[in-house]
């Protein structure tokens, strides 16, 4: 096993929530666990035991879940514990702090992917795999986090690109049979280019099949706009359930873009909140509102808010400075205190959060404008890139006329795809040439 | 008792490149072997060359070898294949009168100071693991400071025709047994199994009914040096099996005895016997035979393309099945043998055993087949038995792979081993475009040394160096701009660079008249056809150099003291892999089929853990 000390991170986000989530992965777990819970854990491979956590001077810290894994049989290969402390960002301060306070050597917050890294060194997971866990951590595409989930859950070779890496080794083996084999069937030049050129179309159409499949981002983007004053900030921050943006009376409060991304009924938003329009905005306010007109090409869909004090004239001046067609929604907003006649969406700021969703109808939203997002691929954009690299190739080889130059490239593509998919050494080629040709006399 | 420097065991092709070259570094060299008359023998067909095995005869001839020589002097018919091709891949073979060519190897070897023993080894002689001699049967004990063993096929021969067989190097030669006791005592042997076709009475073919193939005369020779040959050419003649061959073999497959289980090593895959063409391919077309008379005066053919080890009631029904030899009568059957051959693991990367100082072996014994790859064995021996008992100098850079097929054949076979006879093949080379029979005496010229060759050979090899100097650099004050060559006709991109005459040489095409004109510089087509593929191929000279360097940088990395089987992360195919090629460092783990990078982590991980400094 390779030892470098025990590392602890929490794997929820540190915010008010019904639980946070801390991992622990090294040699000491088992000594830091009897410490904090007076528990002994060896005997508690996989099984959830509701303990104490004690702090130093005995009082208790929380009460929580403890799950514990036993060398090899946990996600890191060595032994590991996860923590399941009541959601606040306060205990879990104090939970970090009791850690420290136990001055174990080697004890340390884990640096980025590291839990990862050490599953990959104990064998828990290939490194494909675990590039795969990172990348499903920064998924922004749901076909590629279903490849990315079948690389991690069924192992390292059910890329799409495993029937190239045939294709291309067949192509190698004729050519090369055509050039120490010349005695012994007839090879024809002619037909081997054109096999070439399909090995090229289909990377070309592989690429681009799955170009679009994952280039298709499955985020809804959304943004908010309004005069000053109108509630976007409130609105925004209920709908991310968090106090981001700064509310007050004050017209002219946000002056800057802010974004954050929400999940409803396991769709993807990304929020932007804006600064207000108004005649007279300061210089920064300018800016920011500039700055939103900029990213708006970007923006799927509109919530334009608006209240008794906007004007018509207002609204047309909002879609125009941000060139919107039919892609938004008017808003009105306090409607507690408004009454509106209207049969545009009316909402206030005490209405619940699940209500507010539905009211803007963002599952509909959602799915008018990111489609296809359950088609399948067996690729990741490395992968993709991985393609882009082949195809560099394309146009030297298909216009090179002497074999043996298109040899030595077609070796330089067998060799990237050594690097990705295993080595394939030339008694690989020959295996091929034996069995498809009959060479020798 | 005698005392030589060097004592090679065996006259076969890598025995005799192996004394001469001895003998040429003035060492005091004794040349054994059981039958005078079998000196130089062609065992199997009477040919040298081809695509792949003209490229290490040609750096044999380089290095002072024999082979070519006197393959040209003894050819009786030539071709060049690949000639379509760029001639990174010509492959010059000449069919050779066995008789002559046994005739002219003997005049050679007595026009040297190499003495030849007619007699048996029967043991190698060691103490402390160290050469001091060997035994022979009938001479008694001789000492010698380094022995070279070149036994081919002989150590516990074994030769087959349907379920006959006898104990037998090859026909007609007793197989070695006595010695093969101390080989299989002292290394790791593995058997291996060759096949040879029947000879054919040439008056009973009917070659009115066959197409002929007329010797080629391209003025490319073996050897370097040839000039001419102007023996008589002879035609050889194509037939092929048909439908009723194959039902003759496929109903007596159970009397081959390769088929029948007898025989259960491992044969070659290119060199395929006829049973197994028809088992694995069917019918197709017919299969291919090339009739190829064995001499000038000669009354035998070799028919090339059915070797096979079936009874010799089976061969003569299935011969006599064949166009054209309806009515054959056959001098000798067809046979499978089998033999010891030493896993060439147990070889340095000087072809010294690891656990004999001064004990070297070359040749078919080393897992290899074909004469060719013989002769490059017996050379690269030879040489390095020379270093280390004379201390000579001597750059063994170029015996590495990104400059010698020698090199790249030493580095498969002391790397990976064998699983069946080693062939040479142009695409075992990544350097296939630089290592070409046209430049090898540029890729060996750090070495090349006037006692290795004649003084008209070292002259002619010294003159064209200069001419090629000389063009060279007239060629390289030529300038020309995108617009000078649109004007000549030369499509280039217009990227404004001005290129010299090197460089535009891979725009034109090797054609003398047109070199001329374009350059206004005369030179010979010989030397144009080097010059214009090196323009053309300079990129990737380059490149490969790039890519050799980088694999060479990760070679330190040392693996001999691991021990893989406590690595519990590698899968079993891999350990495996591992355990069996017993990689010296990561670059050669990296070279093993199937062997993933993650593997190739773990082996690092493994490293580090134990404290091992990784880049
Ligand atoms: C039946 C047969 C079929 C073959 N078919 C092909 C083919 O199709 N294609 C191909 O490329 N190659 C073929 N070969 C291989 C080719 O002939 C050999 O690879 C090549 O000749 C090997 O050269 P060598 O110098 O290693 O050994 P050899 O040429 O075999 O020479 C061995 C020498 O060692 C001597 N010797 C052996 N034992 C002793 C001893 N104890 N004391 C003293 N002297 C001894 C022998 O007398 C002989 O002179 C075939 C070989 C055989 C036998
Ligand atoms: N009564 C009532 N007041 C609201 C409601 N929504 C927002 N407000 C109040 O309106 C004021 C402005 O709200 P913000 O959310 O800051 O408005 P904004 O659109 O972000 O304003 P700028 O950033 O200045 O453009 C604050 O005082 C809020 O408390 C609502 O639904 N009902
Ligand atoms: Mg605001």
């Amino acid at each position: 096993m390779f030892k470098s000390g025990t590392i602890y991170s929490n794997f929820t986000p540190l915010v008010k929530a019904p639980v946070i989530g801390y991992r622990i992965s090294g040699e000491d777990v088992l000594n830091i666990l009897k410490k904090i819970t007076k528990k002994n854990f060896s005997r508690y491979h996989s099984l959830i035991r509701i303990v104490k956590l004690y702090q130093k001077d005995n009082s208790i810290l929380d009460e929580c879940s403890v799950v514990f894994f036993k060398s090899p049989k946990s996600f890191t290969g060595e032994d590991l514990c996860e923590i399941f402390l009541h959601g606040s960002p306060l205990i879990a301060s104090q939970f970090e702090q009791l850690l420290k306070d136990l001055k174990i050597p080697g004890l340390r917050l884990a640096k980025n992917g590291e839990f990862s890294y050490r599953s990959v060194l104990n064998s828990k997971n290939s490194l494909k795999q675990a590039k795969a866990i990172n990348e499903i951590i920064s998924n922004e595409s749901f076909s590629e986090l279903e490849y990315n989930k079948k690389l991690l859950f069924e192992g390292d070779i059910v890329s799409g690109l495993i029937p190239l890496r045939e294709e291309i080794i067949n192509l190698f083996s004729e050519i090369t049979a055509s050039i120490d084999f010349v005695d012994d069937e007839d090879f024809n030049f002619k037909k081997m280019m054109k096999k070439t050129r399909k090995f090229f179309t289909n990377c070309n159409n592989l690429l681009h099949k799955n170009r679009t499949n994952i280039e298709q981002k499955n985020i809804c983007k959304i943004m908010l706009i309004g005069q000053v004053n109108v509630g976007k900030s409130t609105l925004f921050n209920k709908i991310i359930d968090k106090d981001r943006a700064i509310v007050t009376n004050i017209k002219g409060t946000t002056r800057d873009i802010l974004s954050n991304e929400f999940f409803f009924n396991s769709n993807q938003f990304e929020i932007y909140d804006t600064a207000g329009q108004r005649s007279k905005q300061g210089k920064i306010e300018k800016y920011g509102y500039k700055k939103a007109q900029k990213i708006s090409n970007k923006i799927d869909h509109f919530f334009v808010l608006i209240d008794k004090n906007t004007k018509k004239s207002d609204i047309s001046a909002l879609l125009r400075d941000f060139t919107i067609h039919k892609n938004f929604s008017l808003i009105e907003t306090k409607s507690d205190i408004y009454k509106y006649k209207t049969g545009n969406i009316k909402i206030n700021h005490s209405l619940e959060r699940d209500k507010i969703y539905k009211k803007l109808k963002l599952s509909s939203i959602h799915s008018k404008y990111v489609k296809n997002k359950h088609k399948k691929t067996n690729f990741n954009l490395e992968e993709m890139d991985f393609l882009r690299r082949i195809l560099d190739y394309e146009h030297d080889i298909v216009n090179e006329k002497d074999i043996l130059i298109i040899a030595q490239l077609m070796r330089n593509i067998l060799d990237d795809f050594s690097f990705e998919f295993g080595y394939i050494n030339n008694e690989d080629v020959y295996d091929r040439v034996f069995s498809k040709f009959c060479i020798g006399k | 008792m005698e005392h030589y420097d060097v004592v090679v065991i065996g006259a076969g092709h890598a025995g005799i490149e192996a004394a001469n070259i001895s003998d040429k570094y003035g060492l005091k060299t004794a040349l054994i072997t059981k039958n005078y008359s079998d000196l130089g023998k062609l065992s199997c067909n009477p040919s040298i060359g081809g695509v792949g095995k003209t490229h290490i005869a040609s750096e044999v001839d380089i290095l002072g070898g024999v082979i070519c020589k006197i393959g040209d002097k003894s050819a009786i018919h030539y071709r060049v294949l690949n000639l379509s091709k760029g001639p990174a891949v010509w492959g010059v073979r000449a069919q050779i009168d066995r008789d002559l060519y046994s005739q002219n190897m003997k005049k050679f070897i007595k026009s040297s100071k190499i003495e030849l023993i007619e007699d048996e080894v029967i043991n190698i002689l060691e103490k402390n693991n160290k050469i001091i001699g060997v035994e022979l049967s009938n001479t008694g004990k001789i000492k010698s400071k380094a022995v070279i063993l070149t036994t081919g096929t002989f150590l516990n021969g074994k030769i087959y025709f349907g379920n006959e067989s006898q104990e037998a190097g090859r026909i007609g030669n007793s197989s070695s047994k006595v010695l093969a006791k101390f080989i299989n005592k002292n290394f790791k042997t593995m058997r291996l199994k060759t096949g040879t076709p029947p000879r054919i009475y040439a008056k009973s073919i009917n070659y009115d009914v066959l197409e002929p193939q007329i010797s080629e005369n391209n003025d490319i020779f073996l050897s370097y040096f040839t000039k001419q040959n102007t023996n008589k050419k002879i035609n050889c003649f194509i037939t092929k099996t048909n439908n009723k061959t194959h039902k003759i073999i496929r109903d007596n497959l159970n009397k081959s005895a390769m088929y029948s289980g007898i025989i259960k090593s491992q044969g070659v895959r290119y060199c395929p016997s006829i049973e197994d063409k028809i088992t694995k391919f069917g019918d197709r077309n017919g299969h291919n035979i090339f009739l190829e008379p064995e001499g000038l005066n000669s009354d035998v053919v070799y028919p090339n393309g059915i070797s096979n080890s079936l009874d010799k009631k089976t061969q003569l029904k299935f011969l006599r099945s064949i166009k054209g030899l309806e009515k054959c009568e056959v001098d000798q059957f067809g046979y499978a043998v089998e033999y010891d051959s030493v896993d060439p693991r147990e070889l340095k990367n000087n072809f010294e055993t690891k656990k004999i100082e001064n004990f070297f072996l070359a040749g078919q014994i080393n897992g290899t087949t074909g004469y060719e790859e013989a002769a490059g064995q017996g050379i690269y021996a030879a040489i390095h038995a020379a270093i280390k008992i004379k201390k000579i100098k001597f750059s063994t850079k170029v015996f590495e792979r990104d400059n010698s097929y020698i090199g790249v054949l030493v580095d498969d076979l002391t790397k990976l081993g064998v699983t069946e006879p080693y062939r040479m093949f142009t695409s075992r080379a990544e350097n296939r475009l630089k290592l070409r029979t046209d430049n090898s005496y540029e890729r060996f010229s750090t070495i090349i040394n006037p006692k290795f060759l004649n003084k008209i050979e070292y002259s002619l090899i010294s003159k064209n160096i200069i001419n090629e100097e000389k063009i060279l650099d007239q060629l390289k004050k030529l300038k020309y701009s995108p617009n000078d060559l649109m004007k000549k006709n030369i499509k280039v991109k217009k990227d404004g660079k001005v290129r010299n005459g090197f460089e535009v040489l891979k725009f034109l095409d090797p054609s003398k008249d047109k070199f001329e004109k374009f350059f206004n510089l005369s030179i010979t087509q010989k030397l144009l056809t080097k010059i214009y593929f090196d323009s053309k191929y300079d990129v990737f000279y380059e490149r490969e150099k790039k890519s050799y360097d980088q694999l060479n940088k990760n070679k330190n990395m040392n693996l001999t003291n691991i021990d893989f089987n406590k690595i519990p992360s590698l899968s079993k195919e891999i350990l495996e892999k591992l355990n069996k090629y017993k990689p010296e460092n990561l670059h050669d783990a990296s070279k093993i089929s199937g062997i993933t990078p993650s593997a190739l982590f773990q082996i690092v991980k493994h490293k580090k853990a134990r404290g091992a400094k990784v880049a």
